[in-house]
């Protein structure tokens, strides 16, 4: 196989997007291609979840390439729910990997805030089972809310913990103009005040509404190619040097033990072990906090924290920019949004920013190895990079 | 006739499925179909569960319960909370009911009862 490079980045504001969804997906090419200092690629990924379901729109990948006049190159759509984007990274990858390509563009994008609230939640919660989770009015924030319940009466995990870490991510969006959320909050208000339950009601008890990610609509993007091209761009060299991708039982209920996420704890080590690195060399890290929860029990699973002492962790201040092992310097899903298509795209961006030192005021220090978790349906479906740089 | 929800088991080696698949998880040797059926038990205990705010737009309830049970033969099973105040460890028992209702089309499912 051939190193593959991540030579140019682009993103568009999270937020809600009035422009159509092949616009979402295309600007942040332009502004990766531009990123990259080159014009042509020869193909292009487009991770997406709902451009039929929610826009109406088939074909996307086509619809893109033609818009960013980039045709005759081959393209298509990749979707794996809410891991689509990790999924298009690795598909981009193994197209230069392989020699087939040498240059190739992946974007991420979602149109979710078209309709509203009740139809998103209806459309995302098409990933469980359809006869045995489903049709119960099973939603992915009810998953979330009965695996947090497990995890709180097993390992001691609090609302507080969780609160924590939607402070942390929140705090973190306010550094990031690209964020969706851009509101400060404290523990002591959206757990203590008298407003609580009114500011911060239940979606999935425990789960409250600071503990869930946002709607959101966004795209972003990443140019993979040979070292040979990396190399002419004059700049820092970020390698994809490891993928990991594994998945578990489609309900939730068949896991031998509720509070494992085995998919996050495989796809994770396989990462690492391509890359030739174990978890305490990661400098910086994208996890996918689509609820509270799942940042601290995903910093367990793939292995920067003991099973069952990621809270603890977060309590001590590691997980902060500036802490041991910094998690979501981006805001993450809870600050940065989710547009389901993308994140696992925006996930890269902000590794391959922060790796090259060019985060700004969020900038982690000397990061020389960045991870990404993207994690799909109830974590059935996991994918996870690990970044290098090189010089 | 009394409505059952069935899980299916190998005619290979034996492993119970719930819910249905195509090939065993255990032994991965059958063919399509060699599976037995059974209906599952209805008693067993609470695993863990959730009050459901944010319903999907078809649910004309204001909140939801609902929970995953582990049923006395050690297969577990997500439903529909009808209880008070739930509990970790509570014994419960299912009956199988309509769960969810659309235009055309009602579907059945296991909702849980305190025992
Ligand atoms: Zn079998």
């Amino acid at each position: 196989m051939r190193d593959v490079y991540a030579i140019g980045i682009g993103i568009t504001s999270f937020t809600r997007l009035e422009f159509p969804l092949s616009e979402i997906a295309a600007y942040p090419v332009m502004m990766a291609l531009k990123d990259a200092g080159i014009r042509k690629v020869d193909h292009l990924y487009v991770a997406n979840m709902g451009s039929g379901r929610v826009n109406h729109q088939t074909g996307l990948a086509s619809a893109v390439v033609d818009t960013l006049s980039l045709t005759p190159a081959g393209a298509e759509v990749i979707e794996n729910g809410p891991a689509s984007g990790g999924s298009a990274v690795k598909q981009g990858f193994l197209a230069v990997a392989s020699g087939m390509h040498d240059v190739v563009a992946v974007t991420g994008a979602e149109r979710m805030r078209e309709v509203n609230n009740l139809e998103v939640t209806e459309f995302v919660a098409t990933l469980t089972h359809p006869l045995a989770e489903y049709i119960y009015g099973v939603t992915l924030p009810s998953l979330a809310g009965m695996f947090t319940r497990a995890y709180m009466d097993k390992y001691g995990v609090t609302s507080r913990h969780l609160a924590m870490v939607a402070v942390k991510n929140q705090n973190n969006a306010l550094l990031n103009e690209f964020a969706h959320i851009q509101q400060a909050i404290t523990v002591e208000g959206i757990l203590d005040s008298p407003e609580a339950l009114t500011n911060n009601p239940y979606v999935a008890d425990p789960l409250r509404f600071f503990d869930c990610c946002p709607v959101s609509d966004g795209g972003a993007s990443v140019i993979l190619a040979t070292r040979e091209v990396a190399e002419k761009t004059g700049r820092p060299l970020v390698r994809l040097a490891g993928i990991g991708q594994a998945t578990d039982t489609h309900c939730v209920h068949e896991r031998d033990e509720p509070t494992d996420l085995l998919a996050v704890r495989r796809a994770a080590a396989q990462s690492f072990k391509m890359a030739g690195v174990s978890p305490s060399d990661v400098g910086v890290a994208e996890l996918h906090d689509a609820f509270t929860i799942l940042e601290i029990v995903e910093s367990e699973e793939v292995g920067f924290f003991k099973k069952g002492e990621g809270h603890l962790a977060l309590e001590r201040g590691e997980t902060q920019i500036g802490g041991k092992i910094p998690i979501n310097p981006s805001g993450g899903l809870k600050g940065r949004g989710h547009p389901v298509g993308a994140t696992g795209v925006a996930q890269v961006y902000e590794i391959v920013h922060q790796l090259r030192g060019e985060a700004g005021k969020r900038q982690v220090a000397d990061p020389r190895i960045g991870f990404t978790c993207n994690f799909g349906g109830f974590g059935n479906n996991v994918v996870c990079l690990t970044f290098a740089r090189e010089n | 006739m009394k409505r059952e929800i069935y899980a299916y088991r190998c005619r290979k080696c034996g492993h119970l499925h719930y819910p249905y698949r195509m090939v065993c998880a255990k032994c991965g040797e059958n063919e399509h179909n060699e599976f037995d059926p059974e209906p599952l038990p209805t008693t067993g205990t609470l695993v863990t569960f959730t009050e459901l705010y944010a319903l999907p737009g078809d649910f004309e309830v204001p909140t939801l319960g609902l929970g995953i049970v582990e049923l006395e033969n050690g297969i577990r099973i997500t439903g529909q909370l009808q209880i008070d105040e739930p509990a970790g460890g509570m014994k419960v028992i299912g009956e199988v009911e309509v769960v969810r209702s659309e235009e055309y089309e009602k579907y059945y499912g296991m909702i849980f009862r305190e025992a």
